[in-house]
């Protein structure tokens, strides 16, 4: 299908912008001073396939126009994995940058890091990164094909694969993005563990993609065909499921440090003391304010869940909100006051810019909706 | 798009989740003569006989307990929290499906609730009632119960707000006030259907008192369903603050086994899935004693079921995490603790409870066994011992073997701690005969909108 003139134009610039930003990541790549904002970049673009494996999943479990709607959207996001998988090889590049346990002298002096050796190791932590990649390109091959397959027939077998694999399926994804997450960013401050982590980044992820998914319908809904089947009541439902993975983002984050503050152990504090001192508690107290209550508060209005134009806007802000949560979440962990280096910048242009062409590529290729909907279906 | 492929919304076409030809009328009928019969039949009353006298227990249990004090209890040190803390937890678990079922799922549509909402409300209300219990009673002097409450008194004296225990007093005491006002204004048109329709006058008059001089007009419409739905609004927070705070009670303090982030979440996950549980055991014989199948389907059985194996695997993913955190933490109790579940002269439940939460439920992925009433009936059963396994072995085997091997000990519940948690499932079910026998345990009101009347043939809206 044809991409809004808007969107053509985004993909005729995202290639070379990534590229030339990419290029300028690999050259700091080289002097050694890239990772955390590399790390943080990655994390947060991500973020849009993975969630959107595990919306089509949920869509596919329970229905539901909303998900119908932006189906082709999220399929052509979960594409963009194998590009993903090839931009995660810049952090091979110099493990000990990041990781302590990386650094067989850090590690023979630290005897945590010694008891965590089985796991934390670099060729170990090579193979399962190869795992997740794989586990997550298969999930997304799927979901494509079984999609496509739906296209060109009034059968309902296709649709009923999908039924039947996205359980499992979202077994497999929750598994894998946990273990991901450990391994890439919790183990960064490798003497600390806690049991929430990866399902926070999980809800952050899912919210990314509903915040990416409303800017970008918003913006289709503007032009033709798409502004004949995007309807306000889609956009209130996706906003409800936003407002559903606000809460429980703030749910699990309030929850993680409300365990963690009472409990007051040292060796858990540490990550908290990291992040509330040193200017950082004013990052913090801004995404409780913006990531959580006024988001929530507003998401409240049923008028701006319907109104396509305020929720895309909120929608945009929500996607910031996400990057500054990451960039709180990773960057405090070598230590030091908030600051904004060069990469910080440059490293989200480069893997958003190569991520947003392959997704508008991916975008062209299907049809931007799909032709049956079992699920709508009663015989279904 | 062509015009046959358009998706169709669920409301419109034929109502899956409701069986046979049944109209307004027919609807009406079938429910309300449970609560209207003029006989109440043997089977009744002798269920009934058998709680009441269950519940007899707990009198005995409560009346020594509050004559000799809570060391009649197994609870010693180091295990100061025993059957009473674990019975609490389970109880107030097995309420929180009643209230996702007619707050949640009210909200986000799912027409299936209907049908068993009503009776899973009432569930919880129980459940409630006997969760309340377990704490005033393990408070040691009961009759100062009331010092939970903030009172202003003249020594200044204030309960510790930092206590995730007395945040338990406000859930809990919140979740039973709005479950019973959620419950009861469920209650209201169904009520003035009863009396519209009893032929005792002691029963008419009954009715009509509670019924609240609801007369069915348009405006009485419009308030009820307003009402309902704000009650809803107010209801879903509960589903998720309650058993949080209850995962506080344990997650604030720095026992192993206690003390990890992941609790909130699968506690919440925990109580959903063993209230999924608890409503299938008890609608499954309900229905086909009272014939009920056609407005209890086997789709409802199988939603449920879907519902119990999606939060069956939320628990496990908190486990796994649990183990491996306790190892990857690296801190040598958290990983003894893991050993000593596995391990320790506890182990036997621990792999009880492994067996009936995570191996034995995934069954459910089968859609046969879904299907299946009576398997389900039995599956549920195991939740159930499974889910009250995990509160021992959290409770229990965290508290035994802490810090200091100098203090450790072992937990033995006496004769009381079981008379008084079988007297409590005595008082659950009473409530439940006397329920029953005097309600209607499916919403009228709400079953003849999902009915086609006869004047409007297309059927289904509301």
């Amino acid at each position: 299908m044809t991409l809004p003139p808007a969107a053509e134009r985004i993909e005729k610039r995202a290639l070379p912008v990534g590229g030339i930003a990419l290029a300028l990541c690999l050259i700091s790549l080289t002097r050694g001073n890239l990772s955390q904002s590399y790390l943080i970049a990655y994390l947060f673009w991500l973020s849009l396939p993975l969630g959107s494996a595990a919306l089509l999943m949920l869509y596919h479990l329970t229905g539901g126009e909303w998900g119908f709607v932006i189906r082709r959207m999220l399929e052509a996001s979960t594409r963009t994995l194998p590009l993903m998988a090839a931009l995660f090889l810049p952090l091979l590049y110099h493990p000990t940058q990041l990781y302590q346990w990386a650094d067989p002298a850090k590690v023979a002096a630290d005897e945590l890091l010694k008891h965590k050796q089985p796991y934390l190791n670099t060729p170990f932590f090579i193979a399962r990164a190869v795992i997740y990649f794989l586990v997550w390109i298969a999930l997304s091959w799927l979901l494509t094909r079984w999609s496509a397959q739906q296209d060109h027939t009034n059968d309902t077998r296709p649709a009923r694969r999908l039924l039947a694999m996205s359980g499992p399926g979202l077994i497999v994804l929750g598994f894998t993005v946990t273990f991901a997450i450990v391994d890439w960013v919790m183990s960064i401050e490798a003497n600390w563990a806690s049991t929430m982590y990866g399902v926070i980044y999980i809800v952050g992820m899912v919210l990314t993609t509903l915040a990416f998914m409303i800017f970008v319908a918003r913006r289709f809904a503007l032009a033709e065909p798409m502004n004949k089947v995007l309807q306000p009541a889609h956009f209130h439902d996706l906003g409800n499921l936003m407002l559903a993975f606000t809460m429980l983002w703030a749910y699990t984050s309030f929850s993680q440090f409300l365990i963690i503050w009472s409990g007051n152990l040292p060796e858990e504090t540490t990550w908290y003391v990291n992040r509330m001192g040193q200017g950082w508690q004013t990052i913090a107290a801004f995404l409780v304010l913006f990531h959580f209550a006024v988001p929530f508060i507003v998401l409240l209005s049923r008028d701006v869940k319907r109104k396509m134009e305020s929720l895309a806007v909120l929608a945009a802000a929500m996607f910031l909100m996400r990057m500054l949560d990451l960039y709180w979440t990773v960057r405090p962990a070598a230590g030091g006051a908030p600051s904004l280096r060069p990469m910080d910048l440059v490293a989200p242009i480069a893997i958003g810019g190569l991520w947003l062409w392959m997704f508008l590529r991916q975008l062209k290729v299907r049809p931007m909706m799909p032709v049956y909907n079992p699920q709508g279906d009663p015989s279904f | 798009m062509s015009d046959e492929h358009k998706p169709v919304p669920a409301s419109e076409g034929e109502n899956p989740f409701i069986g046979g030809e049944h109209t307004y009328a027919t609807v009406t009928d079938k429910i309300a003569a449970i609560a209207l019969a003029r006989r109440t039949s043997k089977g009744w009353v002798l269920g009934f006989l058998f709680s009441f006298a269950l519940m007899q227990l707990l009198l005995v249990a409560v009346g020594y307990l509050l004559y000799k004090g809570v060391g009649i209890w197994g609870i010693n040190a180091p295990v100061y929290w025993g059957w009473a803390i674990i019975n609490f937890v389970w109880w107030i678990g097995i309420g929180h499906a009643g209230t996702l079922i007619s707050a949640i799922l009210l909200l986000v549509r799912q027409e299936w609730r209907t049908s068993i909402n009503r009776f899973a409300e009432a569930m919880t209300l129980f459940a409630v009632s006997c969760a309340g219990l377990y704490p005033l009673l393990h408070v040691g002097r009961q009759w100062f119960g009331y010092w939970l409450l903030p009172l202003p008194n003249t020594m200044r004296i204030w309960p510790q707000f930092r206590s995730p225990l007395i945040w338990d007093v406000f859930a809990v005491s919140t979740y039973a006030t709005v479950s019973l006002l959620f419950w009861f204004v469920g209650l209201i048109p169904d009520l003035a259907t009863l009396r519209d329709r009893a032929k005792v006058k002691f029963a008419k008059t009954m009715y009509g008192i509670f019924a609240m001089g609801w007369r069915g007009s348009a405006k009485h419409w419009y308030r009820y369903e307003t009402a309902y739905l704000l009650l809803a609004g107010l209801a879903t927070p509960l589903v998720v603050s309650v058993h949080t705070v209850v995962s506080f009670d344990f997650a604030v303090g720095i026992v192993p086994g206690w003390h990890t982030t992941i609790f909130p979440p699968y506690f919440v996950a925990g109580a959903i899935y063993s209230g999924f549980a608890m409503v299938l055991t008890l609608t499954i014989p309900i229905r086909a004693i009272y014939g009920l199948q056609d407005f209890i389907t086997d789709r409802h059985l199988d939603a449920m079921a879907k519902v119990m194996l999606a939060t069956g695997l939320v628990v496990a993913y908190g486990y796994m995490m649990e183990i491996f955190m306790a190892w990857y933490g690296g801190h040598p109790y958290d990983m003894y603790m893991v050993l000593n579940r596995m391990r320790g002269p506890y182990a036997p439940g621990y792999w009880a409870l492994i067996a009936c939460n995570i191996v034995i439920p995934q069954l459910l992925w089968s859609s046969r066994v879904r299907a299946n009433a009576v398997f389900l009936w039995v599956l549920s059963l195991v939740i159930n011992v499974g889910m009250w396994l995990e509160r021992f072995i959290i409770v229990v085997t965290s508290l035994h073997r802490d810090f200091l091997p100098s203090s450790w000990g072992m937990y033995y519940p006496t004769k009381w701690d079981v008379m008084t948690f079988l007297g409590s499932i005595g008082l659950f079910l009473t409530l439940l005969f006397l329920f029953v026998r005097l309600l209607p345990v499916i919403s009228i009101a709400e079953m003849r909108g999902m009915v086609s009347s006869p004047t409007d043939k297309e059927g289904g809206h509301h």
